[in-house]
């Protein structure tokens, strides 16, 4: 069946979550995995440059620091199920449109998220960014909560 | 994994596709599938009864006759792989709350459907029964373009 799904992870509890039921399922159909890690890039704005050309390294640091963490963590998950995972992150505004790209260079053939992840509230609403790759993704999603 | 997947079909190409999906992944994972097609109820006027009544008897007798041609055509689709499949019909206005009870009662731990059915319309939005099922579900949801 399936045999290359992509995890895409924002390092939420229900986004780890989901990796984990994706590993899960990779392992029983003898899929690889592909963990993947949208980071916001920093807005520079017009003014200020310099305060914040400072901050922006600062903040591109933190951030690649976490994506490692988090990446690592499912990682781990993948290693434990006796799974071959690779791992990158990318920087992009939009994350559907980064998740979208990667399941076609990677050549996945399902996605396993979240309902939501930081940003949506409790199952009141889907996840904005679920919501955009459902729309516009050639591949099956399997939606967690 | 999973043992038992639920599989919504409104008899659209789109929602026997995504069920082919699910019966394959069944295939896989050595699991049950159960096709449910929701019926909407005869939208009887209250006034002119009489005439509604005789052809809401006609209506219903068509509907159900049209959800046994789609659940034969899944129940067909799953033997031909060799999955074994069960299939029901129900009434109900509202689809999303008809398959959110079918998980419940026969135990589903996971349902394949498609991105819209019948009445969604084409990839601009996601159809509104996938969106409230994927609010409302307790379980996975595998969302099938």
């Amino acid at each position: 069946m399936f045999k290359h799904i992509l995890l895409p992870t924002d390092g939420s509890d229900l986004s780890l979550r989901a990796a984990k039921l994706g590993i899960e399922l990779a392992k029983t159909c003898g899929a690889r995995v592909y963990a993947l890690h949208v980071v916001a890039p920093y807005h520079t704005v017009a003014y200020m440059a310099e305060i914040l050309a400072a901050t922006e390294i600062t903040y591109t640091q933190d951030a690649t620091a976490r994506a490692e963490k988090y990446l690592t963590e499912v990682r781990h998950m993948a290693e434990e199920a006796g799974l071959a995972c690779s791992t990158d992150y990318v920087f992009d505004d939009r994350p559907h449109e980064a998740i979208i790209k990667a399941a076609r260079e990677q050549h996945c053939d399902l996605a396993v998220m979240a309902s939501h992840g930081w940003r949506g509230l409790t199952r009141l609403l889907l996840g904005s960014e679920v919501h955009k790759v459902l729309l516009e993704s050639e591949i099956p999603v399997l939606v967690c909560h | 994994m999973f043992k038992h997947i639920l599989l919504p079909v409104d008899g659209s190409g789109l929602s026997l596709q995504a069920a082919d999906i699910g019966i394959e992944l069944a295939t896989s994972l050595g699991a049950r599938v159960h096709a449910l097609h929701v019926l909407p109820p005869f939208p009887a006027a209250t006034y002119f009864a009489a005439i509604a009544e005789a052809n809401e008897t006609m209506y219903i007798e068509r509907a159900i006759a049209g959800a046994e041609r789609v659940l034969a055509e899944v129940r067909q689709r799953a033997q031909a792989s060799g999955v074994s499949s069960e299939g029901s019909y129900v009434i109900d206005n509202r689809p999303d709350c008809a398959i959110t009870v079918a998980v419940g009662k026969y135990q589903c731990d996971l349902i394949a459907m498609a991105t819209h059915g019948w009445r969604g319309i084409e990839r601009l939005l996601l159809g509104s029964v996938t969106q409230a099922v994927l609010q409302a579900a307790s379980v996975p949801v595998l969302v099938c373009r």
